[in-house]
């Protein structure tokens, strides 16, 4: 495998890891996958297409809006979708009907606005490529993979030694005793559906970048939702190695075969993969002690 | 006024009366012991004054405020702190971690902090990892403080529960069945303990306990429950010649 096909492969994966988050960290803390991640981040990346990237303010600002954006379209959703559900106690089901309905409800907002046209975020980059060794690699593959990173590394580190992310953990595993040990789980919920969006906003924006803009964006989540599984649902760890395997191999097998068949080759793999190991990479098998 | 005053009250599930008119006093460095058979609304108490559930009528008031219908993490944070009956630890986080946590929100830094090493943010940190280790080394589990909590014995587990309810800085300590499930020494230990930590802390101490030895020997006050209505209270002496006491836990005489 060439280091070019490495690095746009591991430079994809690098969003799917941010969708896969995004969807793990929901899942960790409430149980359910959330399936109005993709229409999240179509609407973000469209709304920082049409407040700041056609206004020619360039990368970052395009960036900075379309995450905020996201972080805003997850509280509000949690609000609206989950909030009344979550204090009912109400069974996973319908977690998972709300969030259909609210998805459907975000991409149907945005259609109205774009129809079914194609948008493509300006040039960000004046110079196309960059040379490392003796590849050539695309700079805005690069920048993602950076910005990727970074992005996952602070989350990382939020989550493992801060006190907000001892607190995400305690009511990822058990909100009703966090509540009576002091913590606001009502407010850590929305925090994290704050970050998931943040996180898909990033992904949605960075999507936009590498292919064009269109109302259905939001059906790439599908890949961030594989790698969560594959991954093994809830781990965060896993579920950046699942995108990232999952990304790599996508970009070798369009270099073999071309994307049509890589995509059905890459989905092939991923059932053969869940059929031998269905929780997943990091997921445990352990039995819970009674 | 006493530090926590339960007045008169009542919980119903459907047709279910698992509290029927329960009243408490509580003042500062007691220790109040809860008994009756299973099923006569021991934790249904716990959960009433901690707000798992809301009392259907009557009235909970901690040092001169009414806590009744404060949300569960408010009436933690106003000076209720507890353990469970089935231990419920937090796996999957330290020894440490679970004690910390519960530590995490008095913590007061901004969302900035959370992102960026601010002065405040290390100061609080370090403020909680101190206090971590020193409640941790009030109940002897400062050794354990990197393990996973599963890996302990009961004995451990519920003394890291115990570590992780007084960093609530608690009033009122809510102990539910502490020593359900512990051999005879991890009993004799968990009593010294309970009186060192009611003399060094000076807070109320609730205790459900099924070993009458241990709620006898520790206990100011011993209030018995049968089937939601308490039946007697009063020393250890009292209780234990009340014949209404004696009925609900031999039967009556023919």
């Amino acid at each position: 495998m060439s280091l070019q096909i490495l690095l746009n492969g591991i430079s994809t994966g690098a969003v799917y890891s941010l969708i896969a988050i995004g969807f793990a960290l929901v899942f960790n803390i409430l149980k359910f996958s959330n399936f109005s991640h993709g229409a999240t981040m179509t609407a973000s990346a469209f709304i920082a297409y049409f407040l700041v990237a056609s206004k020619g303010w360039g990368l970052a600002p395009t960036l900075l809006c379309s995450a905020l954006s996201g972080a805003i379209i997850g509280l509000i959703g949690e609000f609206i979708g989950f909030r009344r559900i979550l204090l009912n106690h109400s069974a996973p089901t319908y977690f998972f009907v709300s969030s259909i309905t609210l998805g459907t409800l975000y991409e149907g907002l945005v259609t109205l606005k774009t129809g079914t046209n194609f948008y493509v975020y300006p040039n960000f980059f004046d110079v196309a490529t960059v040379k490392i060794f003796d590849a050539v690699v695309s700079k805005e593959n690069i920048i993602i993979l950076a910005i990727s990173a970074v992005a996952l590394i602070i989350l990382a580190f939020i989550i493992q030694k801060t006190s907000i992310g001892r607190q995400i953990r305690a009511v990822s595993f058990d909100r009703d005793t966090a509540k009576l040990m002091g913590i606001n789980s009502t407010l850590i919920i929305q925090v994290v559906f704050a970050i998931s969006g943040f996180f898909g906003g990033l992904a949605g924006c960075f999507l936009g970048i590498k292919f064009t803009l269109t109302s259905t964006l939001g059906s790439l989540v599908v890949k961030g939702f594989i790698a969560s599984v594959i991954g093994g649902l809830g781990s965060l760890t896993g579920a950046v190695i699942g995108a990232m395997l999952l990304g790599i191999m996508e970009a070798l097998f369009l270099s073999l075969w071309g994307s049509g068949w890589a995509t059905i080759a890459s989905f092939a793999l991923m059932l053969v993969f869940l059929l031998v190991r269905p929780q997943g990479i990091a997921g445990s098998n352990v039995q819970e002690k009674a | 006024m006493a530090l926590l005053e339960i007045r008169h009250i009542y919980k119903n599930f459907g047709g279910l009366r698992a509290i029927d008119d329960f009243s408490l006093e509580a003042n500062a460095g007691e220790i109040h012991g809860i008994i009756g058979p299973n099923g006569a609304g021991k934790t249904t108490i716990f959960n009433t004054i901690t707000g798992v559930y809301h009392p259907d009528q009557g009235e909970v008031w901690l040092d001169g405020n009414n806590i009744t219908k404060l949300p569960q993490y408010k009436i933690t944070h106003m000076g209720i702190g507890r353990t469970f009956q089935n231990i419920r630890i937090f796996k999957g986080l330290t020894v440490e971690e679970n004690v910390m946590c519960a530590f995490d929100p008095q913590s007061k830094y901004s969302i900035i902090g959370g992102i960026l090493p601010t002065p405040n943010r290390i100061r609080e940190e370090r403020r909680g990892r101190e206090l971590t280790r020193q409640y941790l080394d009030v109940v002897g589990m400062l050794g354990y403080k990197d393990e996973k909590p599963e890996n302990l014995s009961y004995g451990n587990q519920r003394k890291v529960e115990i570590a992780r309810a007084l960093i609530c800085k608690p009033k009122v300590l809510l102990l539910d069945e502490p020593a359900a499930g512990l051999t005879p020494t991890e009993v004799s230990e968990l009593t010294d303990l309970i009186r060192k930590i009611s003399a060094d802390f000076g807070f109320a101490i609730l205790l459900i306990e099924h070993r009458l030895d241990l709620v006898m020997s520790i206990s100011d006050t011993i209030h018995v429950q049968n089937f939601g209505k308490t039946i007697a209270s009063g020393t250890a002496k009292e209780v234990q010649n009340d014949p209404a006491v004696i009925e609900a836990y031999l039967g009556a005489e023919e």
